[in-house]
């Protein structure tokens, strides 16, 4: 019989880490070790409950474990921010194409996040990170709604920061008493100064009306559409580009993507609804 | 809908009709034969394996099992069956995994349909490019797949709703069959299309006799007739260009949304679509472990693209129309090479509202003309 596509490997969650009120990270060991691509996502059983897909925010040279970071968005999530450590869960995947990273080399790195789209980032920085010296730069422009809404707070606010070759600014929609920085929307902070355009590629992965603006933007400053990934997160149900929900006009996300270059998927209406 | 007790394989080689002494096998394979009534065929089918035979039932055929001793006169229908053919092979829902521990998958036993017609012959084709893609087999599919005796006939008189020739297709199976059958003046001739079909025949030789050459003239005649009806029935349906190259200039027409004004989203065309193939996997909670099931989705239900945060690309009904269109048009024969439609008019006779394919392809074909793009097909 031919392996069946739909049946998890069984996992467990080990560890629980809150990230902001509505943000908790899962660190979930595998029966067996897992690999996976950064950018490349999986589908997440909690059993019994639903699957729902995330793209992990480990690196993928960790494959003993797996860290997802999931908002409270829908049922599933509801679910699994009630979960306690020892809950079983089932793992499919991994799917999809991810960063073609290896097309990096040479450029600057320009990556622009916002809210919980840093998960996916997360894994792409720490995975650029232990090669830095391959890219000309990698310049990070994170946003969120409030300081309290940051994820990985810890790193993001302190040894990232401190890292050889990267150059990471912060905004927030709303401030509060202790921050400091910047007030505004990621776009305010995008500046094309930032990195040489003609040779730098973009990474935009946040809320879809953030991706959108944060687009715009970047094609205004001289980003070629070619030269802008996104990370389309759509309901991937099957995973393998057969159950359709995904659909991106001709594209499956989830086989075909989750990464799009702005040029592949411009032509088609509302991409970000 | 059909009992889903089908999982894992087996090949028909196995326990089907390969008794016979192989030395005499080239004397005895046989390329086709005849018989003046259709029930020792079928009785001797069902002999082998469980049968699904048409029954007609006002107006409009369904697929039930074979019992020899009941259908002591089973019918020939002059056109495909309501049930899309997909149900055999991917069941309306089903068991895709269970867990903690992977479940060993049920056998599937060798079953037969007869009265499949070209258009169902087709919509395989079109479901094993999806199913049995390399890399992305579905189990499940290709099991059912592998042990089904296909059993395909001739069309005897189109359909209201049938336009299987606007897009290419004939009302006689052309290949994809194991055994098809022509009803001809004073019975059937019998026609292998497979190795297993080949031996079918052969070792139930006692039951057939010759076919003469005036015989096959006959079924060309008659094929050739039913093909002439057809084609004068979708005079009117005929395309300026290939649906895809249609669909591909028209993307952003108007005649989505008028089209789908009387759509009630009542999702029967997808239903009875023989090529839709969208699923969705939810999971259950069963007695002493959890079940990940495998059930029909349709691309015209308002939340199907929905995500958790709230996006919806589609909330419009048009917009679903689209792409639904798009999709079996130009996306499908993009990535695959065919149209993921054959022309069957099951969503025409289906439909609740007043949304038939046909017409939404003449309009979208009429306005190639206004832009001064037609092309002959």
């Amino acid at each position: 019989m031919i392996a069946n596509l739909y049946q998890p490997i069984n996992g467990e969650i080990v560890e629980i880490i809150d990230e902001s009120p509505t943000i908790k990270s899962f660190v979930i060991v595998p029966q067996s070790a897992f690999s996976f691509a950064t950018g490349q996502f999986v589908e997440l059983t909690l059993p019994g409950e639903g699957e729902a897909p995330f793209t992990p925010s480990s690196s993928p040279a960790m494959t003993e474990k797996m860290e997802i970071t999931i908002m409270k968005a829908g049922r599933v999530t509801e679910r699994l921010h009630q979960c306690t450590t020892g809950q079983p869960v089932g793992i499919r995947g991994p799917y999809g194409k991810g960063y073609p990273v290896d097309d990096f080399v040479g450029k600057h790195v320009y990556i622009v996040g916002g809210g919980v789209g840093l998960a996916p980032i997360r894994s792409l920085f720490l995975t650029l990170v232990d090669r830095v010296k391959d890219f000309k730069s990698l310049v990070c422009r994170f946003g969120a709604r409030t300081p309290a809404d940051f994820i990985y707070k810890d790193t993001l606010f302190g040894a990232w920061q401190k890292l050889d070759g990267v150059d990471i600014k912060l905004t927030v929609d709303q401030a509060d008493g202790n921050w400091s920085g910047n007030v505004g929307v990621v776009t305010t902070i995008l500046d094309p100064k930032d990195v040489d355009i003609d040779n730098a590629v973009a990474v935009v992965c946040g809320p879809p009306i953030m991706m959108k603006f944060a687009t715009i933007k970047l094609l205004e400053y001289g980003f070629d559409p070619k030269t802008i990934y996104l990370s389309m997160e759509k309901n991937m149900s099957c995973g393998i580009g057969k159950c359709g929900h995904c659909m991106l006009g001709r594209y499956y996300v989830c086989k075909d993507g989750p990464v799009f270059t702005y040029d592949q998927i411009q032509k088609y209406p509302k991409i970000w609804e | 809908m059909l009992e889903d007790d089908n999982a894992g394989t087996m090949r028909l080689e196995t326990i089907g009709w390969s008794e016979w002494d192989p030395l005499t096998r080239d004397r005895y394979e046989m390329e086709r034969a005849f018989i003046s009534r259709v029930k020792p065929f079928l009785d001797a089918v069902a002999a082998k394996m469980d049968l699904y035979i048409p029954r007609k039932v006002e107006g409009h055929y369904v697929c039930e099992r074979y019992d020899a001793g009941k259908h002591t006169a089973p019918e020939f229908n002059e056109i495909r069956v309501c049930t899309p053919v997909k149900e055999f092979l991917f069941p309306l829902r089903e068991l895709a995994a269970v867990f903690p521990e992977a479940a060993e998958p049920r056998e599937v036993r060798p079953f037969a349909v007869f009265g499949l017609k070209a258009c169902d012959l087709r919509s395989m084709e079109i479901l094993d490019k999806v199913f049995m893609e390399k890399d992305f087999e579905d189990p499940f599919y290709i099991a059912r797949r592998q042990a089904m005796f296909v059993i395909s006939s001739d069309c005897s008189a189109p359909g209201e709703s049938c336009f299987c020739n606007v897009l290419g297709g004939k009302a006689y199976p052309e290949a994809g069959f194991d055994l098809n059958v022509s009803p001809v003046e004073d019975g059937f001739i019998i026609q292998a299309g497979s190795s297993q079909g080949k031996s079918f025949l052969s070792t139930q030789a006692s039951l057939f006799g010759d076919v003469p050459d005036d015989l096959l003239a006959e079924r060309q005649g008659l094929r050739d007739e039913v093909q002439r009806q057809l084609e004068q029935a979708n005079t009117e349906f005929q395309l300026r260009a290939p649906a895809h190259e249609i669909l591909e200039q028209r993307y952003e027409s108007d005649v989505f949304d008028e089209q789908a004004e009387t759509c009630v989203e009542c999702q029967a065309c997808t239903r009875v679509c023989p090529t839709c193939h969208c699923f969705y996997l939810y999971d259950t909670v069963q007695k002493d472990y959890f079940a990940k099931m495998k059930m029909w989705d349709s691309c015209m239900r308002v939340g199907y693209a929905a995500v958790a945060g709230g996006g919806n690309p589609r909330k419009v009904l048009g917009d679903r129309l689209r792409h639904r269109l798009m999709h079996k048009f130009a996306f499908f024969m993009e990535r695959y090479g065919v149209d993921m439609c054959v022309g069957c008019g099951r969503c025409v006779d289906a439909e609740a509202g007043d949304v038939d394919i046909r017409v939404v392809l003449r309009k979208l074909s009429d306005e190639l003309k206004g832009k001064g793009k037609a092309v002959a097909k």
